[in-house]
């Protein structure tokens, strides 16, 4: 404990502001998108500073965030911002080093071919995508997080160099229901889901678990304290009402011995039409759409496609300024459900406790056809 | 899983240094060995009043107590209780009684 230095916080925010940006605090009078990933704003005293944001992987390493700060070095006195969408901003203040500033962007490129600094993410187009561990760090995973949004972002890169959409279409994903940053409040979001219940391990399970926490962690209430004989020796355990499992994995969260995670069970749900800005409407939270895709690894096909056959659907059907859950609202979800060509099925109707208020208590519906999908 | 060795006695610990076996398994030289894991330099009453609190609670119930039960019932404050165990009373008090690994996203 000796000369440990604690509760100091993080360091004070304004020491890393660019010189142009401590200087206009407060004074922006306005800004307008120039090229997709180019900002400009106008302070009041008459100062103006660009602004180039890049996609990133969110997951990077040190010489990854080395060559970032080269750059910053390079163009923009060593300033240089994250967003809270993880994508990363150079602030420049003149247009001759702008120029300059993107080329050398553009310029750069990994051995594979993928692009290191991807312009664009402003506007009303699709910007980085909000993501978790996934398979590189987590434990209670269904599906990888990384592998996904590189695969999604690969076959929607048009849409993040440009701002051809009805409104911005914000991509989350989650790799299990404990839904870690925004799936349960974005346009589009790709979620982990499991499809059958833990196992159990009675032979350690009282050992390494605390029952009545593994019993309060069940939201349905399909576990119960048991004992059972093993080499004759009682042991106290518990069992789980199969017919009442909806395999969220909670109880594997609580209980290392009640592991869930299955290679041909797990696969991702996708769902729609959350926001959390509060611009013409209320917040909303995402529905369920798809219940279930399979884990495809590396590319996730099945997954890539769907998201873009909503993205594509709701480009061509909403009005300006239209989230994608304003639309879905607007013609109604049995019409979402015909246009982007999605099989409805029971899954996607809600049982869970509040659910009465979900369901359709009123003569007003359109007549759609029922979609059948090769 | 890891065995370590103190003073004569094995230990099935899992990777983070908890004792796999239980309260079955817990004993004195447990104690001592998790002692000099931690850095305290000697077990006072207070301690042991921490672990007494910790362990009985757990036969009683099967659960840890919440930081504010064990506040309330040893009377020491969350700061007195870093000072008596520096990872405090998960990692560092609830290891030296024996409990299990505290789970949830922490």
């Amino acid at each position: 404990m000796e000369n440990r230095i604690t509760d100091i916080g993080p360091p004070y925010y304004a020491q890393f502001f660019p010189p142009v940006i401590k200087k206009n605090y407060g004074k922006w009078k306005s800004h307008e998108i120039i090229e997709p990933g180019v900002l400009k704003y106008t302070s009041e005293t008459g100062d103006v500073v660009y602004v180039v944001r890049v996609g990133t992987p969110r997951l990077a390493t040190t010489d990854y965030i080395r060559e970032v700060c080269e750059i910053a070095d390079k163009y923009c006195d060593g300033y240089v911002r994250w967003t809270t969408r993880n994508n990363i901003e150079f602030h420049v203040t003149d247009e001759e080093t702008l120029r300059a500033l993107k080329e050398d962007l553009k310029s750069r490129k990994h051995p594979g071919g993928s692009y290191k600094f991807p312009i664009g993410g402003t506007g009303a187009g699709v910007t980085n995508i909000v993501h978790t561990q996934g398979w590189v760090h987590c434990h209670t995973p269904a599906i990888d997080a990384s592998g996904i949004v590189k695969a999604v972002m690969d076959d929607l890169i048009d849409y993040f160099e440009s701002m051809t959409l009805p409104a911005q279409v914000r991509i989350a994903l989650a790799c299990c229901l404990n839904m870690c940053g925004a799936v349960h409040c974005s346009d589009i979001a790709i979620l982990g889901i499991h499809r059958k219940p833990p196992l159990i391990e009675d032979d350690r399970l009282e050992y390494v678990c605390e029952i009545p926490l593994v019993l309060a962690s069940c939201p349905t209430g399909a576990i119960k304290p048991a004992t059972v004989e093993i080499d004759g020796k009682k042991k106290k355990t518990v069992r789980v009402q199969e017919s009442r499992c909806m395999f969220c994995g909670n109880c594997y969260t609580m209980c290392p011995a009640m592991p869930i995670a299955d290679g041909e069970g797990d696969g991702v749900a996708i769902l729609v039409g959350g926001k959390i800005s509060n611009r013409v409407s209320a917040p909303k939270f995402s529905k369920l759409v798809i219940p279930y895709i399979p884990n495809e690894p590396p590319r996730w096909e099945t997954t890539v496609k769907w998201v873009r056959k909503i993205l594509e659907t709701y480009a061509k059907h909403a009005r300006k300024y239209e989230r994608v859950g304003e639309w879905a609202e607007r013609i109604g979800w049995e019409r979402f459900f015909e246009l982007c060509e999605i099989p409805f099925s029971s899954k996607t109707m809600d049982d869970y406790r509040l659910a009465y208020d979900t369901y359709r208590t009123s003569m007003h519906f359109r007549f759609t056809s029922h979609v059948d999908i090769k | 899983m890891p065995v370590v060795e103190y003073k004569g006695k094995k230990f099935e610990v899992d990777e983070d240094g908890f004792l796999l076996g239980g309260l079955d398994a817990w004993c004195m030289e447990w104690v001592e060995y998790v002692k000099q894991l931690e850095g305290i330099e000697e077990l006072t009453d207070e301690h042991w009043k921490v672990i007494k609190v910790l362990q009985d609670y757990y036969k009683k119930n099967g659960v840890a107590p919440m930081v504010r039960v064990l506040s309330k019932v040893t009377g020491y404050p969350l700061k007195k209780i870093y000072e008596l165990f520096p990872s405090g009373p998960g990692k560092g008090a609830c290891k030296m009684a024996g409990l299990p690994k505290p789970t949830g996203c922490v």
